[in-house]
């Protein structure tokens, strides 16, 4: 692909940068640790961390916002936990999502609805956890897959 | 001022003994001042010593350490105080007081002959911290075999638990390590040291060593007093001696009261002080409760009188039915000579029950029942009996009642089993063997029938609150009494003493109840007389008893040679520090010993417990855990015969005062553990950098063979992980370590040659940092020659196989494709860090640091830190490689020597030797020292034999052995002998002339010899170790290499050495940073300087810089230096001048300049070339044709005006550097690229900054500037050197195109402005400044150093020095670092007043030679030169080195190398026989 100063907008990365859980997406080296270690690039290797950082450096606005790809990100956080620059790229994905609601790339709704699926899996993990701690004796083994369908079911279910 | 100069100490501190250390402590002692040279390791050479080979040149890192080691270590003016730690510095510039801890090395140094006997008799084997744990080495060590000072140490923790807890003081840990080494008879030698009951304890002793075990913590403790058991039936069944030789009799009579474990023990201990004792036992025979308390199918009677025996063989006299108060009289003894009495008299006494029926008949006292059954007297028990108490002797009771027929035995105890003072094993004996025990129940009464006991009522019992003992008191439950049935009633309850002797001495006991004695010394209320064991204590262990014993004796000892009871004696319980439990250790259970089977056992009193086989005792002992590291076993005590191993020895804080300190401590290795996704110390197959050094290394833990540790197996695949611990802001360090990326190409080519074939290896990273001195071309090399597969990507993490131990190695490739590959082995590059330690040291002083502790310089170069007079050098001030801590560190020699000028040569002292004996027209006398060293040649070579076939060899007219030929005592002999035989020949057979000729040099001119008259055969190195399986062949070539050695010498002539006088004057050529730097350096020290430059004003580059990256103001830096240097009287400065001519040589040059048409002359005993370089002038990418294209230091020079270039700016970096024509890395584009891109955001922060580069090469703490500059918004993309960037001008438009791999865009961007980091390149001139100095350059035109790494300014050529961009591509603070090197170095020549020269040098047969030169072509050192007048060779003695290369190749054989001459060769020849 190519690429020259009329796509590129090169306040971008101050934009990102500007807000929350953006701040340290300029200090990148580029290592790929982030990509090397995501489950969702595993499975898609269009999806690239990596590369998301650099568009956004060099100013892609256009590129990057509409793109599918920002909403892949599973939120697990691995990029991170790994990153020697301590770039937050979960925070990143989060910065990127917002921004591409404001400048109406996706419909807001789709915002909302990719956060009630965070929400959703937040609520998975603490009831699972909260359902394990009863029965905590350590010589009991836990049956995750009926407890998390036990739990997905009365979620959804018995939604507020 | 003048009293300020007389208050400054001509002496330097160094702390750090590695590299940098030696260095800095060789160039100050060479100019002028003595050193103190620290180090905390047993041994000099730091982690230098450690490496296998060296980038770029793959020398041998110990090969090219080695002589440093030795010159430093045999220095006259160096002090090395290695196992010592400075703990503080006070004081300022010129006077500081140091204070010094010496830890103990446990071994003395000045006897120390480094044979290592002690080491092969050490039983305690340690994982080796040399070898970063991969191997293992004994306690006691050498860390390695060139260490210095060539000397063991013995690394001790705190005392095992084992050893602290043993009343007795025994060495448990030493035994068990003997035991495990097979050593039974040393192992019993050793616990007879305090015990001279090993085999009776080794069956009865309660054993708090095995309570206190370490082992137990994993699993069981382990069996240790089973195995002491072992060891001493063991010995004595095959009738070994292990008895101690007593002192001398000093006819000094002692009595001992009591026969028991105290009482023989305290005859024992004075029996061997010399003592005559007498021992007086009431009982028909001797032991006290050992005899009548234990039943023998626990201890038999033959143990005892076994040991018995042994005592009595040290002459102790044991006179039985003599009681101490029927027989015998306290004053009575007096009377009888006795100067002493320890009395020991135990308790054997039973206590009463104080119940209802306790006289009845059947109702017996335990120890009564057990004496009389012991003494063989006839004693019954009824069918049902009843054992009251839960004690030993209750079980002891019990057990024996069941084997005198018995048919039921209970024993009641009034508390619960956890409370039971019985040893735990010998009551679950107790049960096994059928005895009921009956707890919570105490006696009431007695239940008679006429007098004649029937049973007993009890009453239940339940456990209160504590009492005075710590256990828990028992009470009666009201109403629960309840009768038990029993015909034979036996009460043991506890024992007192017979005290009805003491009716003379009534103040020798506690109101007639227990003997008074004080707990320390054991001394009574009369004089002379002594009290100890259960007569004291009330009743105790065995071990407790032989514990006063031994108190007592050792009191005795003290009394009767009139010294002080208590002085220096520790009477405390030690304290036990249980330390770290080693989690490694696979759990494996104690090993269990055989028993009697039940069914053998009640039939009489056969032992129950039977010993080890030495199988499973050997097996037991291995399970130690060598708490103590050191078992003091004492093994190498009396393997050293050279007496040096001091078990006792103890740490000593000394003051010392210097004037000045160089810090030079080095750094730690980053430990990648907690890096947790790498799985090091998770898996076997993944090591560090360092310890893949190791692994390479010949003298290492494989022996070089390149095996991965799980298996030994010769990897096919390595993968090397760059940046471990390095640029991570979040879980290591944010810096670069500098040096990693260049060790990890080293490794793998050398891993790859060691490997013939398929080893295939990839190095993982993220930028390569090649940017030193000819690194780039061995980056290239390793690529297109060794085959090294590089991949640019960091690793997220690695798995293990665990099928094969193989490992997957996760990784993103640039195009964003992520992989998987699988490697046998996985090596982690791990970074520096500054060592805990010492970061720790420098706050105490006061030194600023950095963020990250290192210490933060206060001037351009590196050395000086915040404190004046102090210095740093080396990793300390930031991750560097070996040749700039070289460098640094003779920077920091000549930074001490500007604040110590005055005091130059006012501590050192100098050799005096008495007047040269003349031996010339006399007849060879020849002296010949033949070496035991120890065993090392003794235990395979017949060294007598050698001594008597010297004699018959011509000329010898004296020979003889030597334990240690270099042992001190043995020096003086020698001296004594030249004098008393009028030898004038010396020849030693032992080790290594490296380490030892000096030596024996020194010797022989003590003795008025002429040093050249020696001559060393090594029959160590050379033959009794290489041949130590063949003792006959191996004597046979010690003694040819002995006929050598004496037929050389035969022929050996004195070698003069004479002075040359030095010219104490310096020239530098070039006057930029380095060359102002040198100059004032050596003004600064004192010693005037010309400084020659070509230009017609001083400042070089520097005028064309504006400031460094880290903030240095580069125009005050020139102005400041062009004012010292033109204001200093002692600097004469010649600008505009050409030099025409420069001869002579080390010492005394002479140069003549052309300035401004004028010829100036002058001389001078040192040069340091800085000529300088220069920017390339690029040919690439418009430049030259469009002016909006410019270099970075153009860029430089408009930025520092304030004018922008323009808003869009890109970089385009590595312009004209690592191209085929220019193969290097100009070092410093990288960092001033982003020093200008930083400076353009700061002015203009809309600015777009783009930088073009092929690797960020912003090495060491320049990292954080790179990362800085991300911050700031500059954008960095890489490109390939396969598809260069293009800049194009178009209708005014100046655009770059580069392909962007990470984003997968072809990248166009306007600039308003393109910047092209254009190389270094040497001046045009370089080329003629060498001929002239007949010094090499390399390919590149830069100088070439003598060597690269441990001689980075020095040439081969003496007194000629190099700094600044003549050598190589760096950094203004680089270049002045390094011409303060040069100074110090150059220092080393011109504070001489004179050189030696001669020796062992060429020198020319004037009418063989033809003058053809080819001894001119090929000596390095420009020492010889063909006279154009005379038409032949001339060699400059001065500068000779004696190498030898110019007699090997005459062709006339018109050079002889003296000291090597032909004949003297031959002769050595023909004195081989064939």
């Amino acid at each position: 692909m190519a690429l020259c100063e009329t796509k590129v907008d090169p306040r971008f990365k101050y934009e990102v940068a500007s807000r929350p859980g953006g701040d340290r997406i300029k200090t990148c080296f580029a290592c790929g640790v982030c990509t090397a270690g995501c489950p969702v690039a595993e499975v898609d290797e269009e999806y690239n961390p990596r590369r998301i950082i650099r568009k956004v450096l060099l100013g892609l606005r256009e590129e990057v916002l509409s793109s599918d790809l920002i909403w892949l990100c599973t939120t697990c956080h691995t990029c991170h936990a790994h990153c020697p620059q301590d770039v937050r790229f979960t925070d990143i994905m989060g910065v990127l999502r917002e921004m591409a609601v404001e400048h109406g790339f996706v419909h807001p709704s789709f915002l909302e609805r990719m956060e009630q699926a965070d929400e959703f899996s937040q609520k998975v993990r603490r009831a699972l956890v909260l359902s394990m701690l009863p029965g905590k004796a350590k010589s009991e083994s836990v049956d995750f897959r009926a407890l998390l369908a036990g739990v997905v079911n009365s979620l959804g279910s018995g939604e507020e | 001022m003048a009293a300020d100069r007389k208050n400054k100490v001509g002496a330097a501190l160094v702390v750090g003994g590695g590299i940098a250390g030696m260095q800095a402590s060789l160039d100050l002692a060479e100019s002028g001042f003595y050193v103190y040279l620290v180090e905390k390791s047993p041994s000099i050479g730091g982690t230098m010593a450690r490496l296998d080979k060296t980038f770029p040149t793959n020398d041998c890192a110990m090969c090219i350490l080695s002589p440093k080691l030795v010159e430093c270590g045999r220095h006259l003016n160096i002090e090395s105080l290695t196992n010592a730690e400075v703990l503080d510095i006070e004081g300022t510039e010129g006077q500081f007081k140091v204070k010094i801890r010496q830890n103990p090395r446990y071994i003395d140094l000045s006897k120390c002959t480094g044979c290592g006997d002690c080491e092969k008799a050490c039983p305690v084997r340690v994982k080796n911290q040399y070898e970063y744990g991969l191997g293992e080495r004994k306690a006691v060590f050498r860390p390695f075999p060139q260490a210095y000072p060539n000397a063991f140490s013995i690394e001790k923790k705190d005392r095992a638990l084992c050893t602290v807890s043993c009343p007795a003081g025994v060495h448990a840990q030493g035994y068990v390590a003997l035991i495990r080494d097979g050593k039974f008879k040393e192992a019993v030698r050793l616990v007879k040291r305090n015990n001279p009951l090993p085999a009776i304890c080794g069956r009865v002793c309660h054993h708090p060593c095995e309570a206190s075990c370490k082992r137990g913590l994993i699993d069981d403790p382990i069996a240790i007093c089973h195995l002491k058991r072992f060891i001493a039936d063991y010995e004595y069944e095959r009738g070994v001696c292990v008895d101690p030789e007593p002192k001398p009799s000093r006819g000094v009579k002692v009595a001992v009261v009591g026969s028991g474990p105290a009482g023989l023990t305290c005859a024992y201990d004075l029996a061997l002080e010399g003592f005559d004792v007498t021992v007086f036992e009431a009982l028909p025979v001797a032991g006290g409760m050992l005899t009548v308390g234990i039943p023998p199918y626990r201890l038999p009677k033959d143990v005892i009188r076994a040991e018995i025996g042994a005592i009595e063989r040290l002459g102790v006299e044991i006179r039985c039915n003599t009681a101490l108060g029927r027989d015998v009289s306290l004053s009575d003894l007096k009377a009888q000579g006795y100067r002493a009495v320890f009395i020991a008299v135990g308790a054997h006494r039973e206590q009463r029950l104080g119940i209802e029926g306790e006289d009845a008949a059947g109702v017996l006292s335990g120890v009564d029942f057990l004496r009389e059954m012991n003494l063989q007297k006839p004693v019954k028990v009824g069918e049902s009996v009843l054992v009251i108490g839960g004690g030993n002797v209750a079980i002891d009771a019990a057990r024996s009642a069941l084997r005198l027929g018995a048919k039921k035995v209970t024993i009641l105890y009034r508390r619960s089993r956890a409370e039971m003072p019985a040893n735990e094993h010998e009551v679950e004996e107790a049960q096994r063997e059928g005895i009921e025990i009956q707890f919570l129940t105490a006696p009431h009464r007695v239940i008679a029938e006429n007098g004649v006991a029937r049973g007993l009522e009890c009453v239940r019992m339940r456990l209160g609150k504590p009492d005075a003992s710590g256990r828990r008191r028992p009470e009666p439950i009201p109403g629960s009494l309840f009768t038990v049935a029993g015909d034979t009633i036996i009460s043991a309850i506890g024992q007192v003493p017979d005290l009805s002797f003491a009716d003379e001495a009534p103040e020798i006991t506690d109101r007639g109840r227990w003997l008074k004695a004080d707990p320390d010394t054991l001394e009574t209320s009369v004089p002379g007389v002594f009290a100890g064991g259960d007569a004291v204590t009330g009743p105790a262990t065995v071990v407790e008893a032989v514990a006063a014993g031994k108190r007592a004796a050792e009191s005795i000892l003290r009394y009767l040679e009139g010294r002080d009871l208590r002085e220096d004696r520790v009477f405390d319980k030690p304290h036990m520090v249980v330390g770290d439990v080693p989690k490694e250790r696979a759990r494996e259970a104690r090993k269990k010993w055989p028993t009697l089977p039940l069914s053998e056992r009640l039939s009489g009193f056969a032992e129950v417990e039977l010993p080890y086989t030495a199988e499973q005792a050997v097996a037991e002992a291995s399970r130690c855990l060598d708490c103590g590291v050191c078992s003091e076993c004492l093994e190498c005590e009396a393997a050293c015969r050279a007496n040096a191993v001091m078990h006792d020895d103890e740490p000593v804080i000394r003051e010392i005062e210097v004037g000045a300190v160089v810090l030079c401590p080095g750094f730690e290795a980053f430990d990648p553990s907690p890096l947790t996704q790498y799985g090091y110390g998770k898996y076997k197959n993944v090591v560090t950098s360092l310890e893949f050094e190791r692994i390479l290394s010949a003298s290492g833990p494989y022996e070089g063979h390149v095996v991965r540790p799980s298996d030994h197996r010769t990897p096919k695949r390595i993968a090397f992980v760059q940046c471990i611990g390095s640029r991570d802001v979040k879980e290591a360090e944010s810096y670069c370590s500098s040096v990693c990326c260049m060790y990890a190409i080293k490794e793998a080519v050398i891993a790859k040659e060691h490997v013939s074939g398929d080893l295939d290896i990839t190095i993982f990273f993220m930028d390569m940092r090649a940017y030193g001195k000819d690194f780039e071309k061995y980056y290239n090399r390793a690529r297109e020659e060794h085959g090294v597969r590089f991949v640019r990507a960091k690793v997220y993490g690695v798995e293990e196989d665990r099928s094969n131990q193989n490992l997957r190695v996760r990784f993103t490739h640039e195009d964003g494709h992520m992989d998987t590959e699988e490697f046998d082995m996985v090596v982690l590059s791990v970074g520096m860090r500054p060592k805990a330690d010492t970061v720790e040291l420098a706050k105490r002083v006061g030194l600023h640091l950095d963020e990250h502790n290192y210490v933060l310089s206060s001037g351009v170069a590196a050395v000086a830190t915040s404190t004046p007079g102090i210095f740093v050098s080396g990793a300390f001030a930031g991750p560097k490689d070996i040749p700039e801590t070289v460098m640094e560190a003779s920077a920091a020699a000549a930074a001490v020597g500007s604040v110590l000028a005055p005091e130059r040569f006012t501590r050192v002292s100098a050799k005096q030797y008495p007047k040269e004996r003349d031996v010339r027209n006399k007849r060879p006398r020849i002296g010949v020292f033949v070496c035991h060293c120890g065993i090392n040649i003794g235990g395979v070579v017949r060294v007598p034999e050698i001594v008597e076939y010297a004699r018959t060899l011509p000329y010898v007219v004296y020979a003889e052995e030597n334990l240690y030929t270099c042992s001190q005592d043995t020096q003086d002999k020698i001296k004594a002998l030249i004098e008393e035989h009028d030898l004038n020949r010396i020849v030693v057979a032992s080790c290594s002339p490296r380490t030892h000729e000096p030596l024996f040099q020194q010797t022989i001119r003590e003795a008025g010899l002429n040093p050249y008259l020696f001559e060393m055969a090594n029959i160590r190195d050379q033959c009794s170790w290489v041949h130590m399986h063949e003792p006959a062949a191996a004597t046979r070539k010690a003694k040819d290499l002995v006929a050598m050695a004496v037929a050389k010498a035969a022929r050996l002539e004195p070698l003069k050495r004479h002075k040359v006088p030095v010219i104490q004057k310096a020239m530098v050529i070039g006057g930029g940073p380095a060359g102002m730097t040198a100059a004032l350096g050596f003004a600064d020290q004192g010693y005037p300087v010309y400084l020659v430059e070509r230009e017609d004003s001083l400042g070089g580059n520097l005028k064309k810089l504006a400031k460094s990256l880290e903030g240095t103001d580069y125009k005050k830096l020139l102005s400041e230096l062009v004012d010292r240097v033109s204001n200093n009287e002692l600097v004469t400065v010649y600008t505009g001048a050409e030099i025409e001519a420069i001869d002579g040589f080390v010492g005394n040059f002479k140069t003549t300049l052309s300035v401004r048409g004028e010829k100036v002359s002058f001389e001078h005993g040192a040069v340091v070339v800085a000529t300088g370089g220069k920017e390339y002038e690029p040919t690439e990418y418009l430049y030259g044709t469009d002016d909006r294209v410019m270099t970075q230091t153009q860029l430089e020079q408009r930025l520092a005006k304030g004018a922008l270039p323009g808003r869009r700016v890109v970089m385009i970096q590595c312009v004209g550097s690592r191209e085929p024509e220019r193969p290097y890395c100009s070092r410093v584009c990288c960092g001033q690229a982003v020093k200008n891109a930083l400076d353009i955001l700061a002015a203009d922060p809309s600015a777009e900054v783009t930088v073009l580069y092929r690797d960020m090469r912003t090495y060491g703490l320049k990292e954080d500037y790179y990362r800085a500059a991300r911050e700031a918004g500059v954008t960095f993309i890489r490109y390939d050197d396969q598809a260069k960037p293009v800049v194009q001008a178009l209708d005014g438009r100046l655009t770059v195109r580069v392909h962007d791999a990470v984003s997968g865009c072809d990248a166009e961007m306007d600039a308003d402005c393109v910047v092209l980091g254009a190389a270094i390149v040497p001046h045009d001139d370089s080329k003629a400044v060498a001929q002239l100095l007949k010094v090499p350059v390399n390919d590149d035109r830069f100088f070439l150093e003598a060597h690269v790494k441990l001689r980075p300014v020095d040439f081969a050529t003496d007194g000629v020095f190099v700094a600044g961009l003549a050598h190589a591509p760096k950094t203004v603070s680089e270049s002045i670092s390094q011409a303060m090197a040069a100074v110090g170095r150059a220092v080393t020549v011109i504070s001489k007043e004179s050189i030696e020269a001669g020796g062992i040098v060429a020198s020319v047969i004037e009418n063989r030679c033809t003058g053809c030169g080819a001894c001119e072509q090929l000596c390095v050192f420009s020492a010889i030169r063909v006279n154009p007048d005379k038409k032949v060779a001339e060699v400059e003695s001065a500068v000779c080195k004696g190498c030898g290369s110019c007699a090997a190749n005459c062709r006339c054989g018109a050079i002889v190398l003296r000291g090597f001459t032909e004949e003297q060769i031959l002769a050595e020849v023909a004195a081989l026989p064939w």
